[in-house]
């Protein structure tokens, strides 16, 4: 809560004229609910009437005719829509007020987890929330900040002017299971569970994923260069080079299609406890992490 | 808001009748009491250089609150240096109904309300008819221990056990503590000394020192951990107006409790940083559940 910093003073200055605040002389807000009125005496039927008692008849009875909302079939229009995954958006203007007010380090590849971490960003797993949309509706031609940003689903005008600005932007999935590590590392960690790894996307989202021109994380990267100069053509701009820019391991930082936090690899345990990381040596286990 | 804070000191009595302020008068009052005391530059002021603290979480444009550095090793007080508060701690808003909140919070938790009246149930006897239903020209009745009787049961009396545990929101115990640390320094009840020694372990020393800096009947000494110097263990030991407090203890009601408080340099530091991070810290959300039980 922002206070006026003279009325602040103002009213230390005032306290040094009163007498010492005690446990005998504060007070709270009036916080008094206000009492229905019942009638004198408690009202008599005390606000239930005279000769008719708690008949409630249900919601819609029509007295004995097949009530209106019962006469016409229904349509089904959003039957299956809570089985389709939605990805809440951050709009580019948004991206650059995190950037600009330091809640998103640029000199790190930006992730998931670092958009959550920023306390602005709200998604929930339950309701099959699978991600950011970086949008471009807003904030396009005021975007300038080079960045490695890794989001799950991006409209074209966003990577536009992503790259535009010399930075490399990746589409990837995360599985339910692993949101719930991604969203929330912090908290993820203090369970003590081993990382999972990431599964491969569902059947109708593979076809996005694998695709160049939404710089999905299973396309083909020579394609994916390809794609960057088509549409730095579409859109008017001059390409930078990213092996010139003095941050190009930075910019190159990639995970792994199995991997979820940089650095980490699935199947790790992180005790914080500890402070260290546990890593499996079974066979068995190795092997079912690492492919 | 001003007017807010004269109408809480509205019942104090009639040495404090509350004139009404003008801005005029209000312009007179020195928000800084350090304003007008000119330190002289041949104090130690050039120790002051060593006591020179950097505040977390500054923007350029606020002003930093000011205290004196005290001594406890002489009866007398001897001012070391001035220190920087910050003022998001030592010079926020008086929010005292924040700070009742917090009172009411800390004498309310823990709180269990046993008692329990009889019911007619649990009352001996009360199964028999009384009387009989019709003939006698009497009401009718079915127990003698329902609520209409005498020594019948209660209807609606304290069922024990009734708990008034509820916690406070995070925020809201944070900001009572930033209000009442700012209270304790505008009304010239909060003294920084550099540590808890003293020379003698003589209650009488304490006592003495308290009067001639004109303290409070009632003090707190709040330092950073829970084992205090010997000294000033066993010189306060027998008198209960004298308290000795761990920073991890400081709370609202103590600091009310107390006329003074006065708090060693590493306790400032340490309350300073603590309340800072949590003023600052990222609110997700997630911390909504942090005292739900289960999560324990």
């Amino acid at each position: 809560m922002a206070v006026n910093r003279n009325v602040v003073d103002r009213a230390l200055a005032v306290l040094r004229a009163l007498p010492r605040v005690s446990l005998y002389n504060i007070r709270d807000h009036d916080h008094r609910k206000k009492k229905s009125a019942r009638g004198q005496h408690g009202g008599g039927t005390h606000g239930h009437g005279k000769k008719f008692r708690q008949n409630y008849l249900p919601l819609g009875f029509e007295s004995g005719n097949t009530p209106f909302h019962l006469r016409f079939g229904m349509e089904k229009y959003y039957k299956r829509y809570r089985l389709e995954r939605e990805y809440p958006p951050v709009s580019l203007l948004m991206l650059q007020k995190m950037i600009d007010t330091n809640r998103l380090d640029t000199t790190q590849p930006i992730d998931l987890s670092s958009i959550c971490n920023t306390g602005v960003y709200s998604m929930n797993i339950n309701f099959n929330h699978h991600g950011v949309n970086l949008t471009d509706e807003e904030g396009f031609d005021q975007f300038c900040a080079k960045i490695n940003i890794e989001v799950q689903w991006a409209s074209e005008g966003a990577i536009a002017a992503i790259e535009r600005n010399g930075g490399v932007i990746t589409t990837s999935y995360y599985d339910p299971l692993c949101l719930h590590a991604v969203t929330d590392p912090a908290r993820f960690f203090l369970r003590g569970d081993p990382i999972p790894k990431r599964m491969i996307p569902p059947e109708d989202a593979i076809e996005y994923y694998s695709s160049a021109d939404n710089r999905g994380y299973l396309a083909d990267p020579e394609k994916v260069s390809l794609a960057r100069l088509a549409l730095a053509q579409k859109y008017g701009y001059e390409l930078p080079k990213i092996e010139d820019d003095p941050d190009y391991t930075m910019l190159t930082m990639r995970k792994d299609p199995r991997q979820i936090f940089y650095g980490l690899e699935p199947g790790w345990v992180v005790s914080l406890k500890d402070k260290a990381i546990l890593k499996p040596k079974d066979k068995e286990l190795l092997e079912y992490y690492r492919t | 808001m001003l007017q807010n804070i004269s109408k809480l000191f509205r019942n104090c009595g009639h040495r404090f009748l509350l004139p009404k302020f003008p801005m005029s008068t209000l312009e007179s009052i020195e928000s800084n009491p350090l304003d007008s005391e000119l330190v002289p530059p041949s104090s130690s002021l050039a120790k002051s250089q060593n006591f020179k603290r950097k505040l977390e979480f500054m923007p350029p444009n606020m002003e930093p609150k000011q205290a004196w550095l005290e001594n406890l090793n002489t009866t007398d007080e001897e001012k070391i240096s001035i220190l920087e508060l910050h003022p998001q701690v030592f010079g926020s808003m008086p929010r005292i109904d924040v700070i009742h909140k917090n009172v009411r919070w800390q004498t309310l938790y823990g709180r269990m309300d046993l008692r329990q009246a009889a019911s007619r149930a649990e009352l001996p006897g009360g199964g028999r008819k009384p009387w009989p239903q019709k003939g006698l020209g009497r009401a009718r009745h079915g127990s003698n221990r329902s609520p209409l009787f005498y020594n019948g049961g209660k209807a609606h009396g304290p069922r024990a056990p009734k708990s008034y545990f509820y916690m406070l929101p995070y925020d809201l115990r944070v900001l009572g503590l930033t209000t009442t640390l700012s209270v304790k320094l505008a009304q010239d009840d909060l003294h920084i000394v550099e540590s808890l020694d003293i020379p003698t372990d003589d209650q009488q020393y304490i006592e003495e020192l308290v009067q001639a800096r004109m303290w409070g009947p009632s003090v707190l000494f709040v330092d950073e951990q829970d084992v205090m110097p010997e000294n000033i263990t066993k010189a306060t030991e027998n008198t209960r107006h004298f308290n000795l407090m761990p920073a991890y203890g400081l709370n609202v009601f103590s600091m009310l409790k107390h006329d003074t408080l006065v708090l060693t340099l590493a306790a400032l530091n340490r309350i300073e940083h603590q309340l800072l991070l949590n003023i600052h810290r990222n609110k997700n959300g997630k911390h909504q559940f942090r005292y739900m039980p289960s999560h324990h």
